[in-house]
């Protein structure tokens, strides 16, 4: 009883001593959406860094972070976040400024970097369907609200970035005009009257494998997903019809977190991952849309990877950060109210 | 023993309490009232609004305070705290503050006129009273917001009601803890009474079918149940094979799989209670009352139940107290008119960051908890203070 | 009585039904979720316990739910002796205090240590957890040891007192001899308590410290897979042996 009571304490205590101390010999830890992407890059990326680097996933929820920096104890180093996270993290000083004269700031493609963030991804979303199971789908955002043409249900990403635009699109008005619009009270209202009328016919996804696994099991007919594990699922044998003329996309980049202890190191790491040779290595097994300018206009790479999103970026609508940092927080919660109702 | 070596005894968990729980959740609780951000970030524009009389405009004074202590805070990036702040209670706010703060030292005197040309908002008194709103210490933006309240010019008002969420979602937080409440003890109470009347082993063996459960975790339970109701799960391929239905039911993600799973996880917590008042039930009682001639409905009505009504109250507290919090089960198995408020308490604190709306929804959610608690302690009377 | 039997087979068969298809569901040879499988396979209890997630999750589970029970067991069986014997005026008080945590609604709590244990450092941290999993395992061990010391003859400490023995002595010698299998029973709750633990784990756990659960959440919510229910399988076991074990100690202490 004894012994295993003082096994016990030396345990507990071990363990804190090395919880509490985050000033201890801490690996360069990096952190990602998580995935087979993840495991791509990790053999890719991370493991070709040189010096060892730890990867974790996270789920692109902010808070700890900030809790982190806050409580002086950071546990992670890179981290890759959404731009409106990354703007808002940058300004509340939760992110450190990137070094540029560690990182290339020239290699990014345009838009591809930030105060305090580099280029990580291209992500986008767009409309995408089971060819076997329907032949002839929507080409636009007007038809996939179309029900009388194209039956079946849809589904849309649950949250008001992304779903209002595409509700505006649906409902006939040009990308263009729609984050001019979209910050009207009229346009609001229109889009979520429009979002009312398809509302029968519609599902909500919260996670990033839910558009296939509902087109897949027919669920729903059309969907709007991520167009990374669309084109994945298609290199994979499925039979996708996949609408680039929909595309909404933004970029990911890669943050350091304030105070971090290894902030040099993460600087040289960022450097390292956003440089072609190593890109080039993932484009070989994902159809990833690099922000490195060398690698995504690379002839090569494009024509190796038809699905990759920069073929079909200048079609798409990039979705406008400032926008949902400015407008956000009350269209979510309108959102919200209008999910419950 | 004496009451020194008592009191020491005691000491280390007060002291473990104290710290690791009553002090984070007070700091919670301020955390909902508290206002901090215009007072940290832009002192000396506070300090001006504080002496504004609220009409019109404010002097120069405000304005130039504005202009350099939002340009220092952006440069310093502690600018953005309060810009959240301020775009919760009134979106369009952020952009505002972010130009001025953007133009640097670009601005010159008189900054009564060389601000608002930046951005006409400034000119608009609502958008000065907005800032004056902020000056704190305390708050009620966040309390009432949580109540889709709002601290209007004229005293409080209703939020817009395509922006009302919370007192729907308070009411559902109390209607689906209700059900699962009432379910739970009208399941619970015969099981117990048969617990109860076994000799063991039966009893213990019965009791370890209630135990086990309960020893498991919601999580555990929870994923059992999304799996079975997977639409390519064991029930709906039972049903099919069965000729029952012709296609695989949608179970998982509808209010029916969330109650199912919330009362098979809270059911044990229901047993206990009840079995324990049942087992000091003096079983000579029922059968004094039979050989005097009473029915078996009257011994249940007028001996029973008057006797395990503590245990009803206490069992069903106990449920409904844990049923309000339910943030798992729901997350897993509803649909998204099935979250209940531990769901948005989440958001707002990992993925909104709003840490103010979470503590306060959190505040609101304890002064429910409490009144639940008074008020079973009210119904359970002496039998429930005498038990502890 | 028998119609007893009838109406509560239904409730018995309810409670524990998604147990054992959880188990049954497990042993599928595919990743498909059946109740009829073709063959019996053990292939996703090997993934459990050769994945490095899931083995990372069960250290940390183990490591956290010893560390909780130790703290919670000490601080919480000398809290009960000291609330039994201590005869204080504010009794009522002082219990509803040590069982506070009980009542708090577990989202609030998690959120208020977050909070706090963010301010101090704490969150990310298996010391975070620790603590705070103690802080909600302790109401257990207060009510077990206050129970076994209420069933205990009162005047024992008195008559060891008038043997001669300090307060310390026999409580040393006598108390915690009579109530040990009272105090075990409490270890085994605080140990089920912090396995169970869900909702503080979400917010104070970073990657690195996931327990059981924390993990369990993670894996549903990417795909269904029947490693997770062979996860909840054995964690079942492991409920039935707390059962067991306080069921054994409880017949001790009678």
């Amino acid at each position: 009883m004894k012994a295993w009571l003082g096994a016990l304490v030396a345990l507990v205590f071990g363990a804190g001593v090395i919880g509490a101390s985050p000033l201890a010999a801490r690996d360069l830890t990096i952190v990602a959406g998580g995935g087979a992407l993840q495991d791509h890059m990790r053999r890719t990326l991370f493991g070709t860094f040189g010096a060892p680097v730890v990867d974790t996933a996270y789920d692109y929820n902010v808070g700890p972070i900030r809790a982190m920096v806050q409580a002086r104890n950071i546990t992670w180093d890179v981290v890759m976040v959404e731009a409106p996270d990354l703007i808002r993290g940058c300004e509340d000083g939760v992110f450190e400024r990137i070094d540029w004269s560690v990182v290339n700031r020239a290699k990014f493609s345009a838009g591809g970097t930030n105060e305090c963030g580099a280029g990580a991804i291209g992500w986008g979303v767009s409309v995408f369907w089971d060819r076997n199971r329907h032949p002839a789908g929507p080409a636009n955002f007007q038809e996939f609200w179309d029900v009388q043409r194209f039956p079946g249900r849809r589904t849309l990403r649950r949250g008001a970035r992304m779903t209002l635009e595409i509700a505006l699109m649906g409902d006939g008005v040009p990308a263009a005009e729609v984050y001019r619009l979209l910050a009207t009270p009229a346009g609001q209202a229109r889009a979520f009257a429009a979002l009312d009328r398809l509302r029968p016919n519609l599902h909500f996804w919260t996670g990033g494998q839910q558009p296939i696994e509902l087109v897949n099991n027919g669920e729903v007919a059309f969907a709007v997903g991520f167009v990374g594990r669309t084109a994945n699922a298609i290199r994979g044998g499925a039979a996708y019809e996949l609408r680039w003329p929909t595309l909404l996309y933004a970029f990911d980049y890669w943050a350091v977190v304030r105070g971090s202890p290894n902030a040099a190191a993460g600087m040289r790491l960022i450097e390292h991952i956003t440089n072609p040779a190593p890109l080039l290595e993932l484009t070989k097994v994902w159809p990833v849309n690099p922000v490195t300018e060398a690698v995504a206009n690379d002839s090569d790479v494009r024509a190796r990877n038809p699905l990759m999103m920069t073929n079909h970026q200048a079609g798409g609508l990039q979705i406008d950060t400032e926008f949902w940092l400015e407008h956000g927080p009350a269209l979510e919660q309108r959102f919200a109210a209008w999910l419950n109702r | 023993m004496p009451r020194g070596l008592a009191a020491a005894l005691l000491a280390p968990l007060l002291l473990l309490l104290g710290l690791g729980f009553l002090a984070p959740l007070l700091a919670l609780l301020a955390t909902a009232v508290r206002d901090p951000e215009l007072a940290a970030t832009l002192p000396g524009t506070r300090a001006e609004l504080v002496a504004w009389d609220g009409q019109g405009l404010p002097g120069e004074g405000a304005f130039a305070a504005l202009a350099r202590e939002s340009t220092a805070a952006l440069a310093d990036r502690r600018l953005g705290p309060l810009t959240a702040r301020l775009n919760f209670s009134e979106p369009g706010l952020r952009a505002a503050l972010l130009r001025v703060a953007r133009a640097g030292g670009r601005l010159s005197a008189p900054f009564a006129d060389s601000v608002p040309a930046l951005d006409q908002r400034w000119a608009d008194p609502a958008t000065w009273q907005a800032l004056a709103a902020a000056r704190g210490p305390l708050t009620s933006l966040y309390l009432l917001r949580a109540l889709d309240l709002t601290p209007g010019a004229a005293g409080i008002e209703a939020v817009p009601a395509d922006l009302a969420l919370f007192r729907e979602l308070f009411a559902r937080t109390l209607w689906v803890s209700l059900l699962v409440t009432l379910a739970c003890i009208l399941l619970a109470y015969p099981l117990a009474a048969l617990i109860a009347g076994l000799r063991p082993p039966w009893s213990g063996i019965v009791t370890a079918m209630v135990l086990v459960p309960f020893w498991s975790s919601v999580l555990v339970r929870s994923t059992a149940w999304f799996a079975l109701l997977a639409r390519e799960g064991p029930v709906n391929e039972a049903l099919l094979a069965a000729g029952l239905i012709a296609e695989p039911l949608q179970m998982l993600g509808t209010r029916a799989a969330v109650l199912v799973a919330t009362i098979h996880v809270l059911l044990p917590v229901a047993v206990l209670p009840l079995l324990a008042v049942m087992l000091r039930l003096d079983p000579r009682l029922p059968r004094a009352a039979a050989s005097l001639g009473a029915g078996p409905w009257l011994r249940f009505w007028r001996i029973w139940l008057p006797l395990t009504l503590p245990g009803v109250a206490a069992g069903g507290a106990l449920v409904f107290l844990l049923a309000i919090g339910f943030y798992i089960t729901p997350a897993l198995l509803g649909g998204e008119r099935d979250q209940l408020i531990a769901w948005f308490i989440a958001q707002f604190l990992n993925r909104d960051v709003n840490w103010g709306m979470a503590a306060a929804l959190s505040v609101w959610l304890l002064a429910l908890a409490g009144a639940v608690l008074a008020l079973a302690g009210l119904l359970a009377g002496d039998a429930w203070r005498a038990r502890r | 009585m028998p119609w007893l039997i009838l109406a509560t087979g239904p409730i018995l068969a309810f409670l524990l039904a998604p147990l054992l298809a959880a188990l049954v569901m497990s042993l599928a040879p595919t990743e498909t979720l059946t109740l009829a499988p073709a063959s019996l396979s053990l292939r996703w209890y090997a993934e459990f316990f050769t994945n490095p997630r899931w083995i990372q999750a069960t250290i940390n589970s183990l490591i956290v739910g010893g560390g909780a029970t130790l703290v919670a067991t000490l601080l919480g069986t000398a809290a009960a002796i000291g609330l039994h014997f201590g005869r204080f005026p504010a009794r009522g008080l002082l219990l509803s205090i040590l069982t506070l945590p009980v009542v708090t609604p577990f989202i609030v709590t998690g959120a208020a240590l977050f909070f706090a244990f963010s301010a101090v450092g704490l969150s990310g941290s298996l010391v975070g957890l620790v603590l705070g999993h103690s802080v909600i395992a302790s109401p257990f061990v207060v009510v077990t040891v206050l129970a076994a010391l209420q069933g205990q003859d009162a005047n024992l400490l008195r008559a060891a007192a008038s043997l001669g023995a300090s307060p310390l002595l026999a409580l040393r010698r006598v108390v915690l001899p009579l109530i040990a299998p009272g105090v075990a029973a409490g270890a085994v709750f605080a140990f089920a308590t912090s396995l169970d633990e869900f909702i503080i784990s979400l917010f104070l756990a970073g990657p690195g410290q996931f327990t059981l659960p924390r993990q369990m959440y993670a894996t549903v919510r990417e795909y269904t897979t029947p490693t997770i229910l062979a996860a909840a399988t054995l964690l079942v076991a492991l409920s039935i042996l707390f059962v067991l074990a306080t069921e054994a100690l409880r017949r001790r202490a009678a």
